[in-house]
């Protein structure tokens, strides 16, 4: 069962011409991603999962694959933001999230590599 | 009717939709524009989905409201997801009404939650109807392909 806000984002994550793929178990998406480290470049992800805490996902992915993650949630209490900026997230987008928010999230995976991390993802710009 | 003319009545109600706050202006029109060629009935296909979506929450919500004791963790995790759908297609009364139901979880009140999930059920109805006459409109102006 996709849920309808990951529907939307994956519509407009397109439109801005980034390439994506769509869990909706945090466990599929880590699997996923440990399958195939270098073929990802950013992670946008839920705080509030029916499986997985997004904090925790936010800990594996920085330990394993240190790729950028961007927290999101309806949550936009401070000590939310906080920990997501603590935990290490690279943004935190609150929900309902905007299409100008997504057109520029390749910023961070520019910053990710010029701070020297080794990989070879490709960098898919929006036009 | 020419379709100029049902072009406009489309318009006319999608204003009238968002000054009675059934919508949220930019939410909505965010969704509609992201409508084209290849995905030309993408906010029908995401508001079928809401309605599938509230569907089975509004069963689960059922079922907690009747076990004593109430779980109101659980009530405000299933009244969580459904208040992000509806924020995400902009339905602005219903999403307050989610909230308010939120509050009566947070507060223990059950007498309280059973009320707010009537005003919940009311809201989600009446904006049914106005989308369901809003996309029959659509489809007559011939904005909306028949898949």
């Amino acid at each position: 069962m996709i849920p309808l806000c990951l529907m939307i984002l994956e519509k407009m994550l397109r439109t801005c011409l980034y390439e994506v793929t769509k869990c909706n178990r945090a466990e599929i998406a880590l699997s996923l991603l440990r399958e195939n480290k270098n073929g990802y470049d950013v992670v946008i992800s839920d705080v509030h999962m029916p499986d997985m805490d997004g904090f925790k996902l936010l800990e594996h992915i920085g330990l394993e694959m240190d790729l950028p993650v961007i927290m999101m949630s309806a949550d936009d209490g401070k000590s939310v933001v906080m920990k997501g900026v603590t935990h290490g997230a690279c943004d935190y987008l609150i929900k309902p999230v905007r299409i100008e928010a997504l057109k520029n999230i390749w910023q961070h995976v520019v910053r990710k590599k010029k701070r020297g991390v080794e990989g070879c993802g490709a960098i898919r710009k929006c036009g | 009717m020419d379709r100029n003319q049902l072009r406009r009545q489309v318009a006319h109600m999608r204003s009238s939709l968002i000054e009675q706050n059934y919508l949220d202006q930019q939410q909505f029109v965010q969704l509609e524009d992201l409508e084209d060629d290849s995905n030309p009935n993408f906010v029908e296909e995401i508001v079928t989905l809401f309605y599938k979506d509230s569907s089975r929450l509004f069963q689960k919500i059922d079922q907690a409201l009747h076990s004593i004791p109430m779980d109101f963790a659980r009530l405000d995790d299933y009244m969580h997801q459904f208040k992000g759908s509806s924020s995400s297609i902009g339905a602005i009364k219903v999403k307050n009404e989610c909230t308010q139901f939120k509050e009566c979880c947070l507060a223990g009140n059950a007498e309280g939650c059973s009320r707010a999930f009537q005003r919940v059920k009311q809201e989600h109805e009446a904006l049914k109807r106005q989308l369901e006459t809003y996309f029959q409109l659509r489809r007559q102006a011939g904005l909306v392909q028949r898949s």
